[in-house]
């Protein structure tokens, strides 16, 4: 029993091996300080060490780096830079079960639901067009009318998709349809663009990028069968029909 | 706010207005288990193509009606104005109950 027992920590250990391994190789943030880097630049006095101590520059926020407010504003931009098609939806007291099953049902529809918390969504928004949403930034550079603000008013999720394939939104909007006034859409954001409930509805009705492009395709083969060149050619040869015939009649009165 | 002596809810207003604020408070004010005892609660999501005006009313269990514009009334307002009439229902019920 002992035996087995020392056996399965050893195991354990040999697997925690590689493990270890990568916890010493800790990835350094370029905002973390590092007095070890300045001191090597003070006494190396060689470029590298220097160019090393100024990538490694102190991040400045608004609030504590490490702070909850900080990390969910970064969230939220994460959020909304690397999905192109996020639903705002309204939730209105769901309860606990009712909760899990629309996290559920969305996940199977191909998105993902996040409860929002509006003061931080709301200046994640303001600062969008910064490199680092979570600077301390003067008003006047703030996008202060960016087309989502209105939005965060109230119990407010998103519902985050990583394509922009509007079957999805067809089953979302049935899903929403069965919820009622417990869940409902308010807008969205479409690849960088505000749309209301009105437009994702003209949305979902269109056929997904993929098919789009297939369909810009074969027109260009069925042109191209009867002669692309010479539909590429057009334009330019009626502007030059029309030229040459403003030109002869120019000419013709001074003959 | 006091939701028990409500039978009926319905709030229409545009999300990107003014009056969604009020509108939406109205609506998370009401508590889930209302639902399951036959309140009846209506939203309505209006666009800037359609002409109706935002609007929240609600009907209470004495069938009277109270409905004002989200879009000129703060969620405080509105809830005092219907407290008003919730307090005197409640007052009318432990009357009845002694």
């Amino acid at each position: 029993m002992s035996l087995s027992l020392l056996v399965s920590t050893r195991r354990v250990a040999s697997a925690r091996l590689p493990l270890s391994g990568v916890k010493s190789l800790t990835y350094s943030f370029p905002w973390t300080r590092s007095y070890a880097a300045v001191q090597q630049s003070s006494t190396d006095g060689s470029n590298n060490a220097l160019k090393i101590s100024r990538d490694k520059q102190k991040r400045v926020t608004v609030k504590p780096l490490t702070s909850r407010k900080t990390y969910l504003v970064d969230s939220y931009k994460s959020l909304m830079e690397s999905n192109p098609l996020v639903v705002f939806v309204h939730y209105n007291n769901l309860l606990k079960r009712e909760d899990h099953l629309f996290r559920e049902k969305i996940k199977e529809t191909g998105g993902t639901m996040t409860k929002l918390r509006n003061r931080l969504f709301q200046v994640y928004l303001k600062n969008s067009k910064q490199e680092d949403p979570c600077r301390p930034l003067s008003s006047k550079d703030k996008y202060k009318d960016h087309p989502l603000l209105p939005l965060f008013k109230g119990p407010t999720a998103a519902i985050a998709y990583s394509e922009t394939t509007p079957a999805n939104i067809a089953k979302l909007f049935k899903l929403l349809a069965s919820a009622q006034d417990k869940l409902f859409i308010l807008g969205a954001k479409v690849d960088n663009e505000a749309y209301s409930l009105q437009q994702l509805n003209t949305f979902k009705t269109l056929p997904s990028k993929d098919q789009l492009h297939a369909q810009l395709v074969s027109m260009l083969q069925v042109q191209g069968g009867l002669g692309l060149t010479q539909t590429l050619q057009q334009a330019s040869q009626s502007l030059y029909l029309t030229l040459q015939s403003h030109h002869d009649n120019n000419n013709k009165p001074s003959q | 706010m006091i939701t028990k002596y409500f039978t009926k809810v319905l709030v229409r207003f545009n999300p990107f207005g003014a009056e969604a604020k009020t509108a939406r408070l109205m609506l998370a004010a009401i508590p889930p288990h209302q639902r399951t005892l036959g309140t009846k609660i209506q939203s309505e999501i209006l666009n800037n193509s359609i002409t109706k005006k935002p609007l929240v009313k609600i009907t209470f269990k004495d069938k009277t009606d109270m409905e004002f514009d989200p879009s000129n009334t703060s969620f405080e307002e509105a809830s005092n104005l219907l407290d008003r009439h919730s307090r005197k229902l409640r007052i009318k019920e432990t009357i009845e109950n002694q």
